[in-house]
């Protein structure tokens, strides 16, 4: 796991959530999870295949999900319906779409599968061999989690986690404060 | 959910499994689903992206994921530990991946994802506009379903995404 996942997926995040709803966004610290996610209120889950492959899966509670969906939809939704959840699988897809570019930029080329949403706090997620980075996004419709298991698809790569962080300390975006 | 999906994934499972375990599975009958659905206990995720696009579950109870990861590594599991969970996603991944070499043999080449599991009962999955085509198996063990959330992929050999990412502009912002 490398750096160079990381912030294609940050700035995606930080740039569709300022387009589509003027989000102030403030990064919070960043970890990383070996062992499985503990699922939020919505998750949306999109798994990535090619030179860099692996999920990725933003979590929120449903207070965030509808504030953020209903602001991007200009209606007040209620409760996480499948207008809902639609408009929460297409915010993912977008970020993630976003990210592939930056990717392919970078020389990587990757595509994105279609979203499953998962609902339901507290259910588990295995993402087996991928450990996580975890990244915590303040809005001020409520905290949006960006979690990241991505691999390079090239034999003989590997990264050892404390290579990783110190890595991330440097060039990743603070936005916020 | 094109049908023509469908048998890739029945004769992949029932190879798979019924060379592991030396008895025949049976499959039961099939329906369409719309919407979302009720997860069993272990649920393995796998996406497909290519000339076939979606994702496709197997989903069983905790009991039959035990059983099946115990016949399929020759060990006796008490719990579903990691070891058993990666065991219940290499089936996944297995019979997916022998369903994509059909398909693609029938001139439909995806790329398959790694696995992923979700485990806990009553969470709710949607695949969005996607119908489900459910494809419920029995072995020797237990039952094991297969939901199929698959269509023709409307854009092939696409390393990029092609639409420009739109920037929405809203009335009132």
């Amino acid at each position: 796991m490398d750096a160079k996942f990381l912030n294609p997926f940050i700035q995606a995040a930080v740039e569709v959530l300022e387009a589509e709803v003027n989000a102030n966004i403030s990064r919070k610290e960043i970890s990383m999870q070996k062992s499985s996610l503990t699922s939020d209120d919505i998750t949306v889950l999109i798994n990535l295949v090619g030179d860099i492959y692996g999920i990725v899966m933003y979590g929120m509670q449903t207070k965030t999900c509808l504030n953020i969906i209903s602001k991007i939809l200009g209606q007040d939704l209620a409760e996480l319906d499948s207008l809902a959840q639609s408009g929460v699988a297409e915010l993912g897809n977008v970020i993630s779409g976003r990210a592939t570019i930056r990717f392919s930029e970078a020389g990587y080329k990757s595509n994105i599968s279609t979203p499953t949403v998962l609902k339901g706090k507290g259910v588990e997620v295995a993402t087996l061999g991928f450990p996580r980075i975890v990244v915590p996004l303040e809005t001020q419709f409520g905290l949006l989690t960006v979690h990241i298991g991505l691999k390079e698809n090239k034999s003989g790569e590997s990264g050892s986690a404390d290579e990783f962080i110190s890595l991330i300390n440097g060039p990743v975006p603070q936005k916020g404060s | 959910m094109n049908v023509k999906f469908l048998n890739p994934f029945v004769s992949a499972a029932h190879e798979i499994l019924s060379h592991e375990m030396r008895e025949s599975i049976q499959r039961g009958d099939l329906h369409l689903e719309n919407g979302s659905y009720q997860t069993d206990d272990v649920t393995v995720i796998i996406s497909l992206v290519g000339a076939v696009d979606g994702t496709v579950f197997y989903s069983m109870s905790k009991e039959v994921a035990v059983g099946l990861a115990s016949v399929l590594m020759g060990e006796k599991f008490a719990s579903l530990d990691r070891l058993a969970q990666s065991g219940i996603a290499e089936l996944g991944n297995v019979i997916t991946g022998q369903a994509s070499m059909k398909l693609a043999a029938a001139g439909f080449e995806s790329n398959i994802s790694t696995p992923s599991l979700i485990i806990g009962k009553g969470a709710t999955i949607s695949t969005l506009e996607f119908p489900r085509l459910i494809v419920p198996l029995t072995t020797s063990i237990g039952a094991l379903t297969i939901h199929l959330a698959l269509r023709e992929g409307i854009q092939q050999n696409l390393k990029t995404p092609q639409l420009e990412i739109p920037k929405v502009d809203l009335k009132d912002k």
